[in-house]
């Protein structure tokens, strides 16, 4: 078992303060949601775990089993156990998406011990089949002309074959109709169990019909307000994070809010 | 068809090098380096393709420059294709030794009417080896010359890839990878000049700079006064790794008429930092990351060479120069 803790996390971002304090303890066989509103820090929250060289953290720490990676280049954390599924993954030209799955697993092997060619063909087409994804993905490259949906099923491709301790979904459900929205969510099921544990961003309750969460998490100002069980979600559907807010007496004001 | 060195050339051939050495492609009297070039030739190779003749197969070379004792390397390539032939060809130019010597090289290919050359190189001369490459197209009417050239050399250079398209309807593809590492500095002059009507002149050109090197890349589209229907276009980009190496892409389009079309990009730009930071987020190491990115840089260039096998080697030499480029940093 592995455990993931964010303690008092401040991060900016061009000098602007946007994380304020983030605590957060998660172990692996847990699937924990991160909701609220829109321009809250949940992206933000994500990146600056991942390493984004953008995001500054000014204070506070992010413990992978007890030690602090924040010191560590994005690569290494990956190889520690991260897996950050992007809301808005780039595209690399000249580079298959096969050859590139391969080389993220190799990367995380002995050099004198790289996965087997067919080994690895056969687990890229069972998994693949599991997401609905045609054979001529492997060999497109990595997320060139990919349709919005279909670079989120690459995420999740890339998630199952890289087999991470912790991934951390960042709406992964946005742009997604609700069959894709299916799809995404049965990858993300088939990799439950002891030996993983996810962190998933969203605005909306209805991912989370899909993948039910242990905790769920609300965010606002920078800062998490609220815990709760999948029953927390249900509420932020119907009431909104006005509700949530007004009864904790925050004083937040909320992007998408009148003035 | 004859394929021999210079000394058979000379010997069995003279009156067709007499007719073709420096004659039509480059003059002998351009200027000093051509003039030296005449005064100190050593070797070379000798190609001639007679009329109505299609080799399938390329012809494989490799020119070994010597450097482990102080001479200077000077050397002459002449492909000569007649009338509606075919040819392709692949040259390989490497260094053995590393005395600091010089190298003048010339390669002139006259293409006949109607004739299609492909011409490939993979040009990997030593550190110490300053260098002047020379390599001119002569095309009459409707040949076509496509040039792929990958500049992998590890000392300073200048290349000088000219076509001149005096032929109408002739065309000239010609496409350039470069990487400079180290403190080496390459120039890259690659001209186009539209001379018979209807001509074709494409120029594209990708470079990357590592380290303290330098990289420039100089386009050139000339449409004489005449060429009528005529087409110029040059693309030129230089992806730069470190801070300290320095790249331009100057594009020079010189137009005298007007019934004609021309173009031209050009950039010098960083490495895409969200492209790295995706690559690493997924535990590929920056160095890794950076060769994934440089291959996508590099693709549309690779992917135009017209032989799949010269495209594979070319990825290989490539990875390679890369490698050995980010150990100096």
């Amino acid at each position: 078992m592995s455990t993931l803790e964010i303690k008092d996390l401040h991060v900016s971002i061009e000098g602007k303060n946007i994380l304020k304090g983030v605590n957060l303890t998660m172990k692996t066989g847990e699937i924990h949601a991160i909701m609220g509103p829109n321009g809250t820090g949940k992206s933000t929250l994500s990146e600056a775990i991942m390493g984004h060289p953008a995001y500054k953290v000014t204070k506070g720490e992010v413990l992978l089993n007890g030690e602090n990676i924040l010191d560590l280049p994005v690569d290494e954390r990956a190889r520690a156990g991260l897996f950050l599924a992007m809301q808005y993954p780039a595209e690399i030209p000249g580079v298959t998406n096969a050859e590139f799955i391969r080389g993220a697993i190799n990367a995380r092997r002995p050099e004198d011990d790289a996965i087997s060619i067919k080994n690895f063909l056969k687990q890229l087409d069972e998994t693949m089949s599991v997401l609905d994804m045609t054979e001529e993905m492997a060999d497109r490259y990595l997320n060139e002309g990919f349709s919005g949906g279909e670079k989120k099923r690459n995420e999740i491709l890339q998630l199952m074959m890289i087999k991470p301790k912790f991934a951390i979904l960042d709406e992964i459900d946005s742009g997604l109709d609700i069959d894709a929205l299916k799809v995404v969510s049965r990858g993300v099921n088939k990799m439950r169990g002891p030996e993983f544990g996810s962190l998933i961003i969203t605005h909306y309750q209805r991912l989370l019909n899909y993948i039910v969460p242990d905790v769920v998490h609300v965010m606002m100002g920078g800062r998490i307000v609220e815990q709760g069980g999948p029953e927390l979600a249900k509420r932020l559907e119907d009431e909104g994070y006005a509700g949530i807010r007004d009864e904790l007496g925050l004083d937040i004001k909320l992007v998408d809010e009148d003035a | 068809m004859i394929i021999c060195d210079w000394q058979t050339a000379l010997e069995q051939h003279s009156d067709l090098v007499q007719k073709y050495f420096m004659q039509k492609a480059v003059k002998y009297d351009e200027d000093l380096l051509t003039a030296q070039h005449v005064a100190n030739l050593t070797s070379g190779l000798f190609v001639y393709v007679p009329k109505n003749t299609v080799v399938k197969e390329p012809l494989t070379t490799y020119f070994v420059q010597d450097a482990t004792t102080k001479a200077d390397y000077v050397h002459h390539v002449i492909i000569v294709t007649e009338k509606n032939s075919e040819f392709s060809y692949l040259e390989n130019l490497t260094t053995v030794g590393s005395e600091k010597t010089t190298a003048n090289i010339i390669v002139e290919v006259i293409a006949g009417v109607d004739s299609h050359v492909k011409f490939a190189s993979v040009d990997r001369l030593g550190t110490n080896t300053t260098t002047y490459l020379n390599r001119r197209g002569h095309l009459e009417d409707n040949a076509k010359i496509d040039w792929s050239m990958g500049m992998m050399n590890d000392g300073n250079i200048v290349g000088d890839f000219d076509s001149d398209l005096v032929g109408n309807g002739s065309h000239s593809e010609v496409k350039v990878v470069a990487i400079s590492t180290g403190k080496q500095v390459q120039g890259i002059d690659t001209r186009v000049t539209n001379i018979g009507r209807h001509t074709i002149g494409h120029i594209l050109q990708h470079g990357v700079i590592l380290s303290r090197s330098t990289l420039t890349f100089n386009g050139i589209g000339h449409i004489i006064k005449g060429a009528k229907g005529s087409d110029a276009q040059q693309e030129s980009r230089v992806l730069m790794l470190s801070t300290k190496a320095k790249g331009d892409a100057n594009p020079i389009l010189l137009i005298d008429d007007n019934d004609v079309t021309a173009g031209h990009a050009a950039s010098v730009g960083r490495v895409n930092q969200e492209q790295l930071y995706y690559l690493m987020s997924r535990g590929l190491p920056k160095k890794v990351a950076e060769r994934l990115v440089i291959r996508g840089f590099l693709g549309p260039v690779l992917a135009a060479i017209p032989s799949k096998k010269i495209e594979e080697q070319l990825k290989v030499t490539i990875e390679r120069k890369l490698v050995d480029g980010q150990t100096d940093e």
